[in-house]
């Protein structure tokens, strides 16, 4: 406590009495939440700050000495080699994440920083690694890239509506990874259901730009390779005008603004007809 | 290289070929060739090629098949293109190679339909 009231007061000079450079800069060390630990270039644990015994479990009397090895799980021992050959060329490493074990067993994500400790002459002496725990961003992030994926699939559904006809209705923008999932999605249920239609319904599409458009494009031309027809539906004004304004030619698709009459061209591909019981269309 | 040899089928007034998984250069024209021949000796009025097997499609494919169709068109027949896989009409698209305007069926079956059908697209199901 007094050492902290000490740094607060501290001047620019970086020294104050009874605290040099040295100090203050080892108390630094000593204070930060981060597990700073120094190293030989053999591998043994030389210091140990507050943030490593938090992290890892030991406390400093009974680590230094000992090599880094301990803290490596037996199925990445391989890497401790690799990085002290690293040091020892001058190289750092970088935030390498990787796995590490504390002292009750348990393995958590770090993020490692070593960089090599020169003496005076220059010569390689030792490393300092700086460890983060990411545990809970690494969490986070798979738990992000999981609902990324979610939400592709629910955007992509394609359903069966008559024999033979499929409805793929797209909902908000396109980039390329959601065009890609969804053509995919769309050749997989026309082969499952020997469906000879598919209705690319875009009601649900904000705008279109010449991306999404070169998209429906390569999909509708998948569809006709794949030996099925491809109508473009809900087609409205917009959407309409945007495509005209854009150049972009759709003169061999067959498009209608509605699902519905996208739904009349299925049936007539099909050679069907709908009526009324009394027999009038 | 291995030797893939191609059959060409005729059942009633229709060849039928079905191509390799991945069909080298020289069984691309082989087929031609074979297909033409066939062509002339029996006078069918189409031909159905089964790509279901084809795992790859490249470019020398794609040209060979859209020109033979063009020469089966100019014998008289027809040519429909089955089966082709999803993850190959996806890489075909985005390599743009479309095959031209030739006909493409879900299944040999379909690819029968189409042929005997004076309507093309109709009366699929």
């Amino acid at each position: 406590m007094a050492n902290k009231a000490k740094l607060a007061v501290m001047g620019t000079a970086g020294e104050t009495e009874g605290l040099s450079t040295q100090a203050f800069l080892a108390a630094i060390v000593e204070t930060s939440d981060d597990a700073i630990y120094g190293k030989t270039l053999e591998g043994v644990i030389l210091s140990w700050n507050h943030g490593a015994e938090r992290m890892y479990g030991y406390a400093a009397a009974e680590i230094v000495g000992r090599p880094v090895s301990i803290l490596v799980p037996p199925s990445s021992t391989d890497e401790v080699p690799q990085i002290l050959e690293k040091l020892k060329r001058g190289e750092r490493v970088d935030h390498f994440e990787t796995v590490r074990v504390k002292k009750n067993g348990e393995s958590f994500d770090v993020s490692l920083t070593v960089s090599p400790i020169r003496d005076v002459s220059g010569r390689i002496v030792g490393a300092s690694t700086v460890a983060r725990d990411i545990t809970e961003q690494k969490r986070l992030r798979e738990e992000l890239t999981r609902r990324a994926k979610e939400i592709l699939d629910v955007s992509t559904p394609v359903l069966q509506v008559w024999d033979g006809v499929v409805v793929a209705p797209f909902i908000g923008t396109l980039d390329t990874q959601r065009a890609q999932q969804f053509m995919e999605c769309l050749l997989q249920r026309i082969v499952e259901t020997n469906a000879s239609v598919a209705l690319l319904d875009v009601t649900g599409v904000p705008a279109i730009d010449t991306r999404t458009a070169q998209h429906l494009i390569e999909t509708i031309t998948s569809v006709r390779l794949l030996g099925a027809q491809a109508v473009l539906t809900g087609v409205r004004p917009a959407i309409a005008q945007t495509l005209a304004h854009l150049g972009i030619n759709l003169a061999d698709v067959v498009t209608r603004s509605s699902l519905s009459a996208g739904l009349r061209v299925a049936l007539d591909v099909l050679n069907l007809k709908i009526s009324s019981r009394d027999g009038e269309a | 290289m291995t030797n893939q040899s191609i059959s060409v089928v005729r059942v009633r007034d229709t060849l039928m070929v079905t191509m390799p998984a991945d069909p080298d250069d020289v069984t691309v024209v082989a087929l031609q060739e074979e297909v033409l021949r066939a062509m002339e000796r029996y006078r069918p009025k189409g031909l159905v090629l089964d790509i279901s097997a084809v795992e790859t499609l490249d470019s020398f494919f794609a040209r060979t098949v859209t020109e033979t169709s063009r020469m089966v068109t100019l014998m008289g027949g027809r040519t429909v293109i089955a089966g082709m896989r999803p993850s190959v009409a996806i890489t075909a698209t985005q390599l743009g190679l479309t095959l031209g305007g030739t006909m493409t069926a879900l299944t040999v079956d379909r690819a029968l339909n189409l042929l005997s059908d004076t309507r093309p697209r109709r009366r699929l199901r």
